[in-house]
């Protein structure tokens, strides 16, 4: 098991000890950090070419169907066929399109998307850079993309892709704010802002989805908005705006903008993983594939909410994150501060950060509940009047 | 309580999930090399996969499914049950059988009998017309060919009459 557990960190120790020995010093740095940039890319393409088969086998699984089954044992080598066939497509530019926009787009996508593996924590001693700033730069980078999907918008010449793009800025604008907010209970719940920091104290605090779940669920939502998912799924609207933003782009361009789909959706849960499952801390397994079970089922989770939820409208959405998941947020933040200082013992804060947070939790939807019936029976009065 | 209503979609969608994968379970290890035709799956409240796996499973074709046209057997000699009469060559509205016939009375018998399929509307008409039950739809329903003009001979009708199943015709209408 220890060997396990060490087995990524002995690799790159050992190579780093060879290249050492006739290396210099600077030379050895720097091939190893290349190294780990490569090895997060590939990273990245693996976990596209599985996310994409296991999407479409949980929404076919879902819908009573069986799902791609044809090519190779239950059809596992779907997803290579499809990255063929993107491969070969011709690469199309339309006419109108502003062409230095257009073809920048999908590049941005995919590096933003790439760019927030640096801090997610793999396992122990598995993080790319260990900032301490770690959940701020997860945040920011994670919302260059809103500037890929707004300059592909805009750079199709094409009204359903500025149309998306506009929504594309509007839902994720939106959604950082509650994102953020909750992130902050987080982290002054941990005390810090690296990603290894929270997954230790969450060692000794227990799971934070355990203490507070409504931070839990306000973040879970902001994320799935985040990542374009579930019912927020408003900017690739297949059915009112024919696929948005990817309208245009044929082959190599649409996939990035493929790959960058799902990378950040991998991110995603892995952020969720460490923030609130505990990251890759658990009994017995190594630390990576602990951290690895977890992702996978959180990415299960948000499959699962995208196949069971229609679409709603962007008004409904941004209505939801300015009225409902912002108050939440500001309310579980004050709950939070106050909570966490008021008790010394750690016991004592979970016990009570949890009752409040349930509280939180259900006032929300009492309130949700009140305006829906207050709006029903306004509804009624004027359909008597 | 709001949003109960999500929880209670989210628990038909994971029963759904769940369903699916226990039906498959109980087929290890093949994973849908069932033999025979099958019914199309159409209750709601049923779980399990509903699409059948076209080319290892088949779709069984409803009673009254009219499929191309197959030639009859009598039951005593083996021989077809056709006199040549020519009602089912006057019923067809598209033209596609033909028949030639030699001998008088009870001893007369088809010579050659055509059968066009790609001119066929599959309407039934010639099998309704037929005084002697000779001719019958049959369910078969995979019939791309590479030909468009595929005539079929009065041999090759009776040999797909003995493998449809067809023992006499109208059956189904009953």
């Amino acid at each position: 098991m220890e060997f396990l557990e060490n087995l990524f960190l002995n690799i790159g120790n050992w190579f780093m000890g060879w290249l050492a020995t006739f290396l210099p010093t600077w030379a050895v740095d720097l091939i190893m950090d290349i190294l780990i940039i490569v090895i997060l890319l590939v990273i990245g393409i693996v976990a596209v070419l599985i996310l994409s088969f296991m999407e479409r086998k949980v929404a076919a699984r879902i819908g009573d169907r069986y799902g791609p089954n044809r090519w190779g044992p239950y059809g596992v080598f779907q997803a290579v066929t499809d990255a063929l066939k993107m491969l070969t497509k011709e690469d199309i530019i339309p006419k109108v399109a502003d062409a230095q926009i257009f073809n920048i787009a999908p590049a941005i996508a995919a590096f933003a998307a790439v760019m927030t593996y640096a801090v997610i924590p793999f396992g122990k001693g598995l993080v790319a850079a260990d900032l301490n700033i770690g959940i701020l730069y997860f945040a920011a980078v994670g919302s260059l993309s809103t500037l890929a999907l707004l300059s592909s918008g805009f750079g199709s010449n094409n009204k359903y892709a500025l149309i998306s793009g506009f929504r594309a800025a509007a839902q994720l604008i939106s959604y950082e704010i509650p994102m953020g907010l909750s992130i902050i209970a987080v982290v002054m719940m941990s005390g810090s802002m690296s990603t290894q920091r929270i997954v230790l104290q969450q060692q000794q605090d227990g799971w934070y989805i355990l203490i507070m779940p409504a931070v839990f669920l306000i973040y879970f939502m902001a994320a799935s908005a985040e990542m374009l998912r579930g019912p927020f799924d408003l900017v690739e609207a297949d059915s009112e705006i024919v696929a948005g933003h990817f309208i245009e782009y044929s082959g190599m361009k649409f996939a990035l903008f493929f790959l960058a789909e799902y990378i950040h959706l991998l991110a995603g849960a892995g952020m969720i993983v460490t923030l609130f499952l505990g990251g890759w801390s658990g009994p017995f397994l190594p630390s990576w594939l602990w951290f690895l079970i977890k992702v996978f089922c959180v990415i299960f989770v948000f499959m699962w909410i995208r196949n069971t939820f229609p679409r709603i409208r962007i008004d409904q959405v941004l209505a939801f994150s300015w009225k409902v998941l912002l108050p939440a947020s500001l309310a579980a933040l004050v709950i939070t501060g106050i909570v966490d200082k008021a008790f010394d013992s750690a016991v004592v804060t979970g016990i009570v950060m949890l009752v409040a947070n349930v509280v939180l939790i259900l006032g929300t939807s009492w309130a949700m509940g009140r305006r829906e019936r207050q709006k029903q029976l306004a509804a009624e009065g004027a359909a008597l009047r | 309580m709001y949003g109960r209503g999500l929880l209670k979609g989210l628990w038909v969608t994971l029963k759904h999930f769940w369903g699916t994968i226990f039906t498959d379970v109980r087929k290890f290890p093949r994973r849908y090399h069932r033999e025979g035709t099958h019914p199309t799956q159409s209750d709601p409240s049923l779980y399990g996969v509903f699409s059948l796996q076209y080319p290892e499973e088949k779709v069984e074709m409803f009673p009254r499914f009219r499929g191309p046209l197959v030639m009859l057997r009598n039951p005593e000699t083996g021989e077809t049950r056709c006199t040549a009469c020519g009602m089912c060559v006057r019923a067809c509205p598209h033209g596609c059988i033909t028949v030639e016939g030699e001998g008088k009375g009870k001893e007369r018998k088809p010579v050659s009998y055509t059968y066009d399929l790609g001119h066929c509307v599959f309407c039934r008409q010639c099998v309704e017309s037929c005084p002697f039950n000779a001719i019958e739809m049959s369910h078969f329903y995979e019939m791309a060919l590479y030909q468009k003009d595929t005539v079929w001979g009065l041999d090759h009708l009776l040999e797909l009459g003995d493998e449809s199943g067809i023992t006499d015709s109208g059956q189904a209408w009953e």
